[in-house]
């Protein structure tokens, strides 16, 4: 093969751009070994990162979290359904991840991508397996209803690090998320009680206690923060870009909860071999990520 | 473990859908006031913005009050199903909605067919076809959050979207709805409105052209509403159009700095 | 699609322009319509529409059912448009699915009328037999079966003279049931009831060739439109929907003067298809 002498050759005669196009890895590699990458960043630096609450009015709780262009918009719709036999006075949250034809060239209608299932089930085991919500908190009367609440995330703009971005709003989207006020009514169903008119639809209710008595918040015991990066010989890219994925295929994605600890590790396929010290470097770099998404997601607390 | 049982157990909003129609209009027609307070033929503010989606050759992102709209335009690329050559492009297009669009929806979170074909319908007029023979022109959209006048929000939006995407058209396109009730013509309806209408129009058209590209009308009307119908609609899209073109010379301007 | 060489294009476009068509109609003027009614036995009302080379027939089926709980005061309707193979080798597979698609939603725009129900050529509270509980649905099946032009025209006289062949039997609902459960009804053997179909709309389809609009386009004048306008009158003379085709766009000013026109054709259409209807319910009784 005389491809790589020649595309030495050429690189420096050719426009960035078209070398950027022809031989990707080389131009990743020529970058990686300045320390530095195509966008300005250096390698262990995430993109700018940011997350807006309550922006969907028709949903329990929602968020936009934005990291770098991938964007995800999460929203958890509340629902009343009867508890399963074995868990009587527990609630139940679905998760879903949904990639619309809109966010990916890659994604056509009607065919759904390959990728979204499997985000969807790593998002639905982290949530349950963190311990970040008390189902006991979802219970309205015991063995007779319980809250179920419908977590959709729909990714809006696919550059990269899906994962991270879809984990980031779901967790601001829980924080964000008011439980209705509700009572039950003659007939052994929950219905909501609207502070403002509708007096006449629930006349038959107000003597009736309500079971959830004000608008209330989870309580969020432990949240959980992810970073994925990218192994690529003896480089480290944390948070990478939808280039960088296609052209560098070793995926290493830790998650680890308030107190650090590693809730889920994710290796998924690549070429390369992941030594522990990389693992470790891994794990320090999400844990520093976690301490800046923490400080982001407490700025909105405030607000 | 939660993805199965979400087929599994059946759940309900507790939510109260109301199920008349509400006694907005009986007799006194004049002193009722819309449900968000505008005027009878005032439209929504409009907030539009250009380039929602990195990845697209051109996407828009459209809110309209409570109806929050993302287009993205792929391509001119190769088409994935056409059989046969074509010396002129093709358009394709989709339309859908997330789980949590509307209360009312449930959650089916679906592909609007009937949307898709409209709003195929509405562009296949202004795209100038000729220009990208061979290859498809794709046009997705996703309704995040559905608050009334969905489709033509969606249509305007698209418009915007394949502005952005370099696509040559013959003009910009807008697209405005007229809901009737009773006597009352009420321009860019909000769901409410929707629900307990007595008929609908909805135009799409060229607003520099002033040309009509789709018209679509239900419910019964008499000639004099549909003049004055069309006529709300025309002044609504030439301000539509004018909005659309400070969007795009805004975001021109901004990639020129 | 017809195959049209160039200069039988410009013979078609110029009759159209000299208000003389090359089968020799005015712009103007329909085909002959033939019609039949009651040519399902097994459906509650049907009827076989013939212009041209255009054949369709229209099916009733009325089946008990539950009102949607949004509207616990009226019963359902459902449109559904099947293009056959036979009419045409393109309706074989996608394509006419997509057409069926098309002209069940403009049917269904011309026919129920606005969310409220008004204006609609079918009321949909005579289907209703208990509130909340029981009502009819309503199935109405078009079958294309031979397709020259102007579908749409041709499906909307047959399903109004199919709704007018119609007849539903009596229903008696049990006294009074608890809330929850389904009250028993019983279905008349003997005892019709007939709709009223005075108010079913008839659709006019006017095409636009050059800068002239033709009524009943033959399939070879519609290969040469370049938009299309179908507008669906009742009859009081006022417009109960109204759907476009076609890409290239039209002027405002052009578009009402349609309506005034589709207003005026839509009388002496109306006036032909009654007649039509009363005489083919009565050949029907005869025979």
């Amino acid at each position: 093969m005389g491809l790589p002498d020649s595309c030495q050759d050429l690189s420096t005669e050719m426009e960035v751009d078209a070398f950027r196009r022809l031989f990707p890895l080389r131009f990743f590699e020529r970058h990686l070994s300045e320390s530095l990458r195509p966008d300005g960043r250096p390698l262990g630096k995430a993109r700018d990162t940011n997350v807006n609450l309550g922006l969907v009015s028709s949903a329990d709780g929602s968020a936009l979290a934005k990291i770098g262009s991938t964007t995800m918009l999460a929203a958890i719709r509340m629902e009343v359904m009867t508890p399963s036999t074995d868990s009587p006075d527990e609630g139940c949250i679905a998760v879903e991840f949904h990639m619309p034809p809109i966010c990916s060239p890659t994604v056509r209608p009607g065919r759904p991508a390959d990728e979204a299932p499997v985000i969807s089930k790593r998002l639905s085991d982290v949530i349950s397996s963190c311990d970040m919500i008390d189902l006991k908190e979802l219970c309205l009367v015991s063995g007779k209803a319980a809250w179920m609440g419908y977590l959709d995330i729909y990714c809006l703009d696919a550059d990269g690090a899906l994962f991270d971005a879809a984990l980031l709003s779901a967790v601001a989207a829980f924080s964000n998320l008011q439980i209705p006020v509700v009572a039950l009514n003659d007939n052994g169903r929950i219905v909501a009680i609207n502070g403002d008119g509708e007096q006449e639809n629930n006349a038959s209710i107000t003597e009736k206690e309500a079971v959830n008595k004000e608008k209330r918040k989870l309580t969020l015991k432990n949240i959980p923060f992810s970073l994925t990066c990218i192994l690529h010989k003896k480089y480290i890219l944390a948070d990478p870009t939808a280039e960088e994925e296609s052209i560098m295929d070793t995926l290493v994605t830790v998650v680890l909860d308030s107190s650090d600890q590693i809730v889920n590790f994710n290796k998924s396929g690549g070429s390369a071999l992941v030594g522990s010290s990389a693992i470790k470097s891994c794990v320090e770099l999400a844990r520093k990520r976690g301490k800046e998404l923490k400080q982001i997601l407490g700025d909105m607390d405030i607000d | 473990m939660a993805a199965k049982q979400r087929d599994a157990a059946t759940t309900y909003s507790p939510r109260i859908i109301a199920r008349t129609r509400p006694p907005i209009f009986k007799d006194s027609d004049l002193d009722w006031t819309r449900p968000d307070g505008r005027g009878f033929h005032q439209c929504r503010p409009a907030l539009l913005q250009t380039g929602a989606v990195s990845s697209a050759s051109g996407s828009a992102y459209a809110e309209f009050g409570n109806t929050k709209v993302i287009v993205s335009v792929f391509g001119p690329r190769e088409s994935k199903k056409a059989t046969s050559y074509s010396d002129v492009g093709r358009l394709n297009c989709n339309v859908s909605y997330t789980t949590f669009a509307s209360p009312t929806l449930g959650s089916q979170g679906t592909d609007h067919k009937e949307y898709a074909s409209m709003l195929h319908k509405a562009l296949e007029g202004v795209i100038m076809m000729e220009t990208f023979p061979k290859t498809t022109v794709d046009v997705f959209a996703l309704v995040l959050e559905s608050g009334g006048s969905d489709l033509p929000v969606v249509i305007s939006c698209a418009g915007l979207a394949l502005a952005d995407a370099g696509i040559m058209m013959y003009d910009l396109i807008t697209a405005v709805s007229v809901s009737c009730i009773g006597k009352r013509l009420m321009i860019d309806p909000v769901t409410e409105e929707e629900g307990c209408e007595d008929g609908s129009f909805m135009m799409t058209c060229m607003p520099s052209r002033s040309e009509i590209t789709q018209l679509t009308i239900t419910g019964e009307w008499t000639t004099p509403n549909i003049n004055e119908a069309m006529q709300l609609c025309m002044d609504a899209s030439s301000k539509l159009g004018d909005i659309m073109r400070d969007c795009l010379k805004q975001a021109a301007s901004a990639s020129d700095e | 699609m017809v195959g049209v060489s160039v200069g039988e294009q410009n013979f078609i476009k110029g009759g159209i322009a000299q208000d003389l068509r090359t089968d020799g109609r005015k712009r103007l003027t329909y085909r002959d319509i033939y019609l039949e009614t009651g040519v399902i036995p097994q459906a509650n009302g049907s009827a076989r529409v013939r212009i041209g080379g255009t054949d369709v027939i229209a099916s009733v089926k009325a089946e008990i059912g539950r009102p949607s709980s949004l509207q616990p005061d009226k019963g359902k309707v459902a449109v559904f448009i099947d293009c056959s193979p036979t009419a045409e080798p393109t309706f074989g597979g996608r394509g006419g699915e997509e057409l069926s698609s098309e002209l069940a939603l403009a049917l269904q725009v011309c026919l129920l009328g606005g969310k409220s129900g008004a204006g609609a050529g079918i009321n949909l509270s005579s289907l209703l037999i208990k509130e909340g509980r029981v009502c009819w649905d309503l199935y109405i099946d078009g079958l294309v079966i031979s397709s020259d032009g102007n579908l749409l025209d041709a499906l909307g006289a047959a399903i109004k003279a199919a709704l007018t062949n119609t007849a539903i039997p009596k229903v008696q609902v049990s006294a009074e049931v608890a809330d929850d459960e389904q009250p028993e009804i019983d279905i008349s053997d003997e005892e019709y009831q007939q709709f009223d179909t005075s108010s079913v709309p008839v659709i006019v389809t006017l095409t636009k060739v050059g800068n002239h609009y033709i009524v009943d386009a033959t399939a070879e004048e519609e290969s040469q439109m370049s938009s299309a306008v179908s507008i669906s009158v009742n009859r009081a003379g006022h417009i109960c929907g109204l759907t476009k085709r076609g890409g290239s766009g039209l002027d405002p000013s052009v578009i009402l003067d349609m309506i005034s026109v589709a207003k005026h054709v839509s009388e002496t259409l109306m006036n032909n298809l009654d007649s039509k209807i009363s005489a083919a319910e009565a050949c029907e009784d005869e025979s």
